[in-house]
């Protein structure tokens, strides 16, 4: 068993997969989580498309495979110091390590919905996120969700493509979530009238657009083209929202049971104070920035420091998973060039 | 006493004559055209006010508190106030013993332009008699007090952070001209009269200087060189004063009297606007207090070079700087001559043609009426609430609990009050909308208009004819709920920072109720930068080309001030101020109405 560390900071599905590669590299890898899970965001959802695999499921497949590897949860980075050949770590819990490389896949945050405060997040009583609805799907438990709506509306780009809100990208994953879920909310709820409300449908991956034409034809799910322009509340606490379909060149007044929000994508929060630790730069998106982007995705301009994940922009799960095993790869590749 | 010359003329006051004949006519020709630029119905309201002697005492007394000793620029900075008084007012003073001095000894003088000013030169009185003595001690009394104005003057021109300002205006080629030329005339005077003091008599100042100078310099010739000298640079100033910033000098004290006649911008660049333009001194007091600086790029937008680009006619310079401004009315507020920045900016914006005039008069309101009857209080929420909907679900929620019969009139739909379109210039439009708006309010019969946006607020007071409405703000409607006890309060902890919309502070002068209101819901503390000096959230409709990048560093700039008074949270009493805040803030930030729905019960 080779001794080398190696910091992986995130315990997500980047961080986990790329520890289970470094692992069977023989190397130590050592996953500092700050929550006290691991799995990330994706240990929030219940199904994943487009194969609708239960997520506990995979976050569990993957853990096996992280017998044996250090695991630090409820803890940060503290500081981060080069040496000559490698890093020394400190970590918030008053651990010391030296490490030879680090892999930052802290990942992302989910942009705060009260922030557009016009959608009535935090302000009505039957708004809610995307990540709001995984989560009753998985417990069932959210007062929000009246039990039988008889029509639900889903807004998308919510904090993404919004200069406003001060998010310019696309975090890619929300048109295809929001389909997903009108999906399972019309499995749910057969008699529902459910709505999106979208700017442009970016389905990119393999079968999305297969969902899409699922969701119209066999869900009768009804997709309007045009933005929400405000949203209100009605004496019953129905919410009312006001929209234009840009299609049809008309207004749309609409009043619903639940209206779920698609959250988008922003760069961790923390990323910034870890890129300034290992002296890594940042992007102008806010998110890390690599040596380039086509080809060297997963390398930051400094020696020993790699990425993974939705650290450096908005990605999918196997595309996470896939930028994972490269950076175990790439790190085994830097370290074998050290010896 | 006695006269030097039988003539009563030397050619050396020639310069000065040609000066003084020269900016007379040129003020009285602009005085006349300024009048004809007047719509006939302001002429006849500004010639009326001139005679009617309440106006007329209140004209005298602001041109002499205001051009002569500058009170409202000691209240702000007592360097900047001494130097300009000292110099404005101890010329005035010259100048008036000066006339004083030719009516008592040579009263048939008085007509001649130049005798008062070189009085010292053509009349040879000694100050053993007692009128010479108090007259030459007051003459140099207030000569030295206009030298130490110019040498802090100088100062400041070299080190003008000494005297608190930050930025300042780079004066144009002219401008140093009028400068050095101003700078020249006192030191050149004092020259003069030392020279002739053993002649004509002097005072503490030019009599030691005469001894002095004879000294070393033993005749007389040295004389009228320096009464030339005088002359010349007093020439020089007269002439380039129309062409400079020095033109402010006559043109406020037209100024004056026409804002005390109650006169509007009603012509982009004619009459009263021109007035204004010409008034501005160009002192650069707008810069530092202007929410743009924060960004170098946006320094040359401020309401000082406004008025130097529409003095010089450059359309392009003019329109950008009037469109980008936020109309946040700060220039306003710390300038010295009271130049109107924000409405000199809306009347160049409304000099623009467009291809098409949105037309309301057919827009039908029979169902907005509908849903607006049935309340004694009508609220009006406005469009800027639709984004930031907890500010009207907290105001209808405290409404309820102090039992008010109101109809929250815009609820499901509404037409805008019609501001936007007005700080845009688009008057005919924004008209359009407020009859509209008029003829819903007053058939709803409500007695009480009540607005939670200080945008609407405004507009609402300003513009709207609503007899029998009473339209009041939310700040002070609610501060009567409490007052009649019917709104009970319990104090929270949290500590909260007011921070004064531009609209509702500078816009409408309302300041102490959103702090009463506060201060009875939760504990209060100020800001370096408060209610008049208050710093522009950066979100303001008032600008029409400045992008969210260049907002986000004035609201940064704008926030950091509220966190310097080390508050918990924020408080704001503008729907714009919040969801601009809310964006960038470290801290929370709340509207007056939800502080008080959490407060109330």
């Amino acid at each position: 068993m080779d001794s080398r560390n190696i910091l992986i900071i995130g315990g997500g599905v980047a961080g986990m997969e790329a520890a289970k590669q470094l692992y069977r590299l023989g190397y130590r890898p050592v996953i500092v989580e700050q929550s006290d899970h691991l799995g990330g965001h994706v240990a929030g959802w219940f199904k994943l498309f487009p194969d609708m695999l239960s997520a506990s499921d995979l976050i569990s497949q993957m853990e096996e495979g992280l017998d044996g590897v250090d695991v630090y949860l409820k803890t940060r980075v503290a500081s981060m110091n080069r040496l000559k050949d490698g890093f020394s770590v400190v970590l918030s819990n008053g651990t010391g390590l030296l490490c030879q490389a680090v892999l930052i896949a802290s990942g992302f945050n989910l942009f705060d919905a009260s922030r557009k405060e016009e959608y009535g997040y935090g302000v009505y009583d039957h708004v809610i996120t995307n990540a709001d609805l995984e989560q009753w799907f998985r417990t069932g438990a959210d007062p929000r969700v009246p039990e039988e709506p008889s029509t639900i509306a889903f807004v998308h780009c919510v904090g993404s493509r919004d200069l406003k809100a001060g998010n310019p990208q696309c975090s890619k994953v929300c048109c295809m979530t929001a389909i997903k879920q009108a999906i399972e909310m019309k499995e749910k709820f057969p008699q529902a009238e459910v709505w999106c409300f979208y700017m442009d449908l970016r389905l990119f991956g393999k079968k999305y657009e297969d969902f899409y034409i699922n969701a119209q034809r066999d869900y009768g799910v009804h997709f309007v083209r045009g933005r929400v322009s405000e949203v209100s509340e009605d004496i019953d606490g129905k919410v009312m929202l006001k929209a234009e379909d840009t299609l049809a060149g008309t207004q749309v007044k609409l009043k619903t049971d639940l209206l779920v929000l698609m959250a988008g994508m922003l760069c961790n929060e923390d990323t910034s104070s870890l890129a300034a630790m290992v002296r890594a730069s940042v992007d102008s998106d806010g998110f890390l920035r690599s040596r380039d982007n086509i080809y060297r995705i997963n390398e930051s301009s400094r020696p020993g420091v790699f990425f993974a994940g939705a650290c450096t922009g908005t990605k999918t799960v196997p595309e996470t998973v896939a930028e994972a095993r490269a950076a175990a790869l790439d790190i085994h590749n830097y370290l074998s060039g050290n010896d | 006493m006695r006269e030097r010359f039988a003539s009563g003329f030397d050619p050396f006051v020639l310069p000065f004559l040609i000066g003084m004949i020269f900016v007379l006519g040129y003020c009285l020709f602009g005085i006349v055209r300024i009048l004809f630029q007047l719509s006939r119905e302001d002429r006849r309201r500004f010639l009326l006010s001139l005679v009617t002697p309440r106006t007329a005492l209140k004209n005298i007394w602001d041109i002499f508190a205001n051009c002569l000793l500058h009170v409202k620029l000691w209240k702000r900075n007592r360097m900047l106030g001494f130097m300009h008084s000292s110099i404005a007012f101890g010329w005035f003073m010259i100048i008036l013993l000066g006339h004083i001095e030719v009516m008592i000894y040579c009263p048939e003088r008085v007509r001649l332009l130049y005798y008062p000013i070189f009085f010292n030169y053509f009349v040879a009185e000694n100050e053993s008699t007692i009128g010479g003595a108090v007259l030459f001690f007051l003459m140099d009394f207030f000569l030295l007090l206009i030298l130490t104005g110019i040498t802090l003057a100088v100062i400041k021109r070299v080190r003008s952070r000494i005297f608190g300002m930050r930025r300042t205006t780079r004066p144009s080629a002219l401008d140093r001209v009028g400068l050095y030329s101003l700078w020249a005339i006192f030191p050149l005077r004092l020259l003069a009269e030392s020279f002739t003091a053993h002649i004509s008599g002097g005072s503490f100042l030019t009599i030691p200087a005469n001894w002095v100078f004879r000294q070393f310099l033993g005749n007389d010739l040295n004389m009228l060189p320096t009464w030339w000298a005088y002359s010349i640079v007093l020439g020089v100033f007269m002439v380039v004063l129309p062409f400079t910033r020095y033109m402010h000098i006559p043109a406020e004290m037209m100024l004056i009297p026409m804002r005390n006649a109650g006169l509007r911008i009603r012509h982009p660049r004619k009459g009263f606007a021109k007035v204004q333009v010409l008034s501005c001194p160009g002192c650069g007091v707008c810069i530092d207090a202007c929410p743009m600086s924060v960004q170098k790029k946006n320094i040359k937008d401020c309401t000082v070079y406004l008025n130097r680009q529409i003095r010089r006619g450059n359309e392009k310079r003019i329109e950008e700087i009037s469109d980008k401004c936020l109309l946040c009315g700060k220039c306003q507020a710390v300038c010295q001559v009271g130049v109107e920045g924000p409405k000199l900016r809306v009347a160049q914006r409304s000099a623009r043609r467009y291809g098409l005039t949105p037309d309301y008069s057919g827009l039908d309101v029979s169902g907005l009426k509908e849903a607006a009857r049935g309340g004694k209080v009508l609220y009006f929420s406005g469009c800027m609430t639709r984004l930031t909907p907890s500010i009207g679900k907290a105001v209808t929620s405290v409404l309820g609990k102090a039992g008010v019969d109101f109809v929250w009139m815009d609820r499901d739909s509404g037409l805008c009050c019609g501001r936007p379109l007005l700080t845009a210039g688009r008057i005919d439009a924004a008209l359009g909308l407020i009859r509209k708006n008029e003829e819903i309010i007053l058939s709803s019969g409500a007695d009480t208009l009540l607005l939670s946006c200080p945008i609407c607020y405004k507009i609402f007071t300003e513009r709207y004819s609503l007899p029998g409405v009473r339209v009041v703000n939310y700040a002070d409607y609610f501060n009567e709920l409490i007052q009649q006890g019917r709104l009970k309060l319990s104090k929270s902890d949290i500590c909260y920072v007011y921070h004064d919309p531009c609209e509702l502070g500078r816009g409408c002068g309302i300041y102490d109720s959103p702090r009463r209101l506060l201060g009875q819901a939760a504990g209060i503390a100020e800001a370096p930068a408060s209610r008049e000096e208050s710093i522009c959230c950066g979100g303001s409709l008032g600008s029409l080309t400045l992008d969210f990048k260049d907002r986000e560093a004035m609201t940064r700039k704008s926030l950091d001030n509220l966190y310097a008074s080390r508050a918990d949270a924020i408080a704001t009493a503008c729907p714009l101020c919040l969801a601009t805040f809310s964006r960038y803030s470290e801290r929370p930030v709340r509207d007056l109405a939800e502080i008080l729905d959490s407060s109330s019960d």
